[in-house]
């Protein structure tokens, strides 16, 4: 049986970005994952409906990882399948191997896309977006989507290698480095966008002093609202309270 | 007004799918979403300004595991249709601009409810997709799938459909009942909106290093800024 066809790759590419499309809070990415490879498993077990039922099976048990870094696996496990098609491999090495690396992979892309790129994008469209709306816009997707979904291809395509060319590529892709250096720009960013804003209100007063007054004040008030997000408060509770007191100062 | 409110549904479906079930681009952040829903409703530019605010408030809730964090993309919704609404010629007033940031963390709120709902509505559909699975019908997986994207759309839509109705009517009723003088007090906690969203990215990228360049670039900016007044 020769190597997967490029149609068939191709499908279950499109179809990974469906991965999350059943989350449940059992199974949470199962369903998705088993949809994702199933045009791979088509191709495997063509004319034998009980196994392409058992390997369908193998891949409706749990499984949850960030859905960017899924691809690794996913292109990981199509050539585990192979392997058992052929009878070459205990059908058990995939669930080990999905279990072994999903947990990391999903630390590391949890890092790196919600910790540090998302942050960086976000920050970076806010502040074009003072400029205009539609260049804010186009920021925050540009600075996101091509990160994302280079990452997404080559993981797929690195999986695609096998398990070692999967371990190689998570190694050789620097993704701590990237995050590291996301953090940075996110925090300059973030910086200039918190002194946009505390300067807009600072003006609202006129005079050096009063104006340096307001700039302590707003540092302050970061400075707090850190505090109190590391102590695990909501950023929804901050809101809520400050509704109450604009309640309250309506209700004077 | 009625194809207003289509028009956001079907994009608001859009947004909430990108949200969790599928692709996941960033078209259902509160800048895209709000200045979208701002743009139906007639004004882009206040629902800009509403989404750019937005934007950064809630990224400090990751969403990791089974944590779900508050809805921003209804937050959003509700935003750029009452931005839209309550916009005049020059703009949105500081004080209706405070009273949606800060009504809008209701909606996220809810959302988040929901989200919640839909997602133990989906354990559902999984487990009749391993059923029919066990009856031997391949086929079950890709309906089970699609099942899910489907309520993941529906949903979407009729909260979209929920929050730009209340973004509308709040913004046609509620604050034209607010006098002037209650707008200036009210504007007065503005500047703490998105200094709460700039201390939610700090949080996300702190590190020992990033801290004493976030209040760095904090303050070059502001001295930068105040200069520049000062020329001019």
């Amino acid at each position: 049986m020769g190597e997967i066809p490029l149609r068939v790759r191709r499908k279950v590419w499109l179809r990974q970005f469906l991965l999350q499309g059943c989350w449940n809070y059992e199974g949470m990415q199962n369903l998705g994952f088993a949809y994702s490879i199933l045009p791979a498993l088509r191709d495997r077990y063509e004319g034998r409906p009980e196994e392409l039922s058992r390997a369908l099976k193998r891949h409706l048990e749990y499984f949850n990882t960030h859905p960017a870094m899924a691809t690794v696996i996913l292109g990981a496990a199509i050539r585990l399948e192979e392997s058992v098609a052929e009878g070459k491999a205990d059908p058990r090495a995939i669930g080990t191997f999905k279990v072994g690396l999903m947990g990391s992979l999903g630390a590391i892309g949890d890092s790196y896309f919600w910790g540090a790129l998302k942050p960086m994008a976000s920050a970076a469209g806010a502040i074009m977006a003072f400029v205009h709306p539609l260049l804010g816009i186009v920021t925050l997707l540009a600075l996101y989507n091509i990160s994302h979904l280079t990452l997404r291809f080559q993981g797929f395509a690195a999986g695609m290698g096998g398990e070692e060319s999967a371990v190689r590529f998570l190694k050789e892709a620097g993704i701590n480095r990237r995050t590291e250096d996301r953090k940075m720009i996110a925090a300059i960013l973030s910086g200039a966008y918190a002194g946009v804003v505390s300067s807009q209100a600072a003006h609202m007063f006129g005079g050096a002093w009063p104006e340096l007054g307001v700039f302590l004040i707003a540092a302050l008030a970061v400075h707090l609202f850190t505090v109190l997000f590391r102590k695990a408060v909501s950023p929804s509770e901050v809101l809520f309270l400050l509704l109450i007191v604009g309640v309250l100062i309506l209700w004077q | 007004m009625l194809w207003e409110f289509l028009l956001a549904a079907v994009f608001g479906g859009i947004c909430y799918l990108d949200r969790t079930a599928a692709f996941q681009v960033m078209l259902h952040r509160p800048l895209v979403v709000a200045s979208v829903v701002g743009a139906i409703f007639g004004n882009l530019a206040a629902g800009a300004q509403v989404g750019a605010v937005l934007e950064l408030l809630y990224i400090v809730r990751l969403p990791v595991g089974a944590s779900i964090p508050p809805d921003d993309t209804g937050a959003a919704v509700f935003g750029g249709a009452a931005a839209a609404t309550a916009s005049s010629s020059i703009g949105l007033d500081p004080g209706n601009f405070t009273a949606i940031l800060l009504l809008s963390v209701l909606c996220a709120e809810f959302g988040k409810v929901a989200d919640r709902f839909v997602r133990r509505m989906n354990g559902r559909i999984a487990h009749l997709t391993v059923d029919m699975l066990e009856k031997g019908d391949s086929l079950a997986v890709e309906h089970g799938l699609m099942a899910g994207i489907t309520l993941f759309g529906v949903f979407g839509m009729v909260l979209t459909l929920f929050f730009s109705g209340l973004g509308v009517s709040m913004a046609g009723f509620l604050l034209t009942r607010f006098g002037p003088e209650s707008h200036i007090q009210f504007a007065a906690m503005l500047p703490l909106v998105p200094l709460l969203g700039a201390a939610s990215v700090f949080s996300c990228s702190r590190t020992d290093r990033t801290s004493p360049v976030f209040y760095l670039t904090m303050g070059c900016v502001f001295a930068a800024m105040f200069f520049f007044r000062w020329l001019v």
